[in-house]
C-alpha cells in the first residue's frame, strides 16, 4: 500500500481524493507488479488506467477550484504542474494504446507516477494547507 | 562557483531525500575532479539530465544498485529485487525532482535554467571534453551514498 499517514494535508476534501488516488494507483501498481504473465494483468491494467485518467482530472479540478476558493496565491503555478501530469497521462495512454499495450512502457508510467505523486503531495500540495491553515480555512 | 552551483544540488537531494523517504544524509563531501573513481560506480545505476540557460551543463546522479531497490521500496511498500523499468523510472523522476528543486533554488540567484528529460543508464562513463568542467560530490545516507557530478560547459566569448 502505497499511502501514509504523513501524506495527510489536513483538508479533509483533498486528504479523501488523495487516499481515493492512491487507493487505485496501489491497485494499478500492484497488477503491473504481479508475477501473472502479462496478458493476463492487461484487462486490470487498462481498466486501473481508465479509472485513473478519468479520477486525476477530477482531483485535480476540485483541489484547483478549493485553491481558488480559499484565493491560494500559487494558483496557477500549482495549476500549470497538473496539466503538465494530465497531459503526461493521457500522451501514455495514447500511446499505449497505439503501441499495442507494450508492458515496457506501462513499467515505465507505475515508476514515474509514483515518485511524482509521492512528491507532488508532500511538496506542492502541502503548500496549499499550509496557507490554508495561515488563513484560517480548511 | 561550480562548487556553489553543485551545492545547490546536494541540498536538494538531501530535502527530497527526507522528503520522500524519510532518509536523513549522514554528510556530503564535495570532491575534486581527480578523486572521482570511476571503477566505484559500476555498479550504479546513472541518471544524466541536461540543464540549459544560463547554466550550460549536465548533472549525473550515481545510485548504488542496492539503495535505488530500497528507495523504490521506501516509496511502493514492495519488494524489488532487480533493476527493471518501474525501478529506472521512478529513479528517473527522483532526479528529476532533485534537479527542478536545485534549479529553483538557482533561479533566486538569477541564474535561470531549465532541464531536459533524464536518462538512465547503468555504469555510464561522464567524459570531461575540452572547455568543460567537472566537479563532484557525494551524498551520503544510511542506505547507501549518492554521486552527483556536474560538467558544466563554458560559453564562447
Amino acid at each position: 500500500m502505497l499511502w501514509k499517514e504523513k501524506y495527510m494535508v489536513g483538508v479533509p476534501q483533498i486528504d479523501q481524493q488523495h487516499e481515493e488516488l492512491f487507493s487505485r494507483v496501489t491497485a494499478f501498481v500492484e497488477t503491473l507488479r504481479s508475477d501473472k504473465p502479462w496478458e493476463q494483468k492487461l484487462e486490470k491494467v487498462s481498466e486501473t488506467l481508465e479509472f485513473m485518467k478519468g479520477y486525476v482530472v477530477t482531483h485535480f479540478a476540485d483541489e484547483e477550484a478549493y485553491q481558488a476558493a480559499i484565493g491560494y496565491p500559487h494558483y496557477q503555478e500549482h495549476q500549470k504542474i497538473h496539466q503538465k501530469m494530465v497531459a503526461y497521462v493521457v500522451a501514455v495512454s495514447d500511446e499505449y494504446e497505439k503501441e499495442g499495450f507494450k508492458e515496457e512502457l506501462m513499467q515505465q508510467f507505475g515508476g514515474k507516477l509514483i515518485a511524482w505523486l509521492i512528491n507532488h503531495v508532500l511538496a506542492d500540495d502541502q503548500k496549499i494547507a499550509e496557507y490554508a491553515r495561515s488563513k484560517g480555512a480548511n | 562557483m561550480n562548487s556553489e552551483l553543485l551545492t545547490s544540488f546536494s541540498d536538494a537531494a538531501n530535502q527530497t531525500f527526507k522528503l520522500l523517504l524519510d532518509l536523513d544524509v549522514i554528510t556530503d563531501t564535495v570532491q575534486s575532479p581527480e578523486n572521482n573513481d570511476k571503477k566505484e560506480y559500476i555498479e550504479n545505476i546513472d541518471i544524466v539530465i541536461q540543464i540549459t540557460g544560463d547554466l550550460n551543463g549536465e548533472i549525473m546522479y550515481s545510485f548504488p544498485k542496492d539503495m535505488t531497490l530500497e528507495m523504490v521500496k521506501i516509496m511502493s511498500g514492495m519488494e524489488f529485487k532487480e533493476i527493471d523499468e518501474f525501478v529506472k523510472s521512478a529513479l528517473g523522476e527522483i532526479a528529476n525532482i532533485i534537479s527542478g528543486s536545485a534549479l529553483s533554488s538557482l533561479s533566486q540567484a538569477q541564474l535561470i535554467c531549465d532541464i531536459r528529460p533524464p536518462k538512465v543508464s547503468e555504469g555510464q562513463t561522464f567524459p570531461v571534453s575540452e572547455g568543460c568542467s567537472l566537479y563532484g560530490a557525494k551524498v551520503k545516507t544510511s542506505i547507501g551514498d549518492v554521486g552527483l557530478n556536474l560538467r558544466t560547459i563554458q560559453s564562447a566569448g
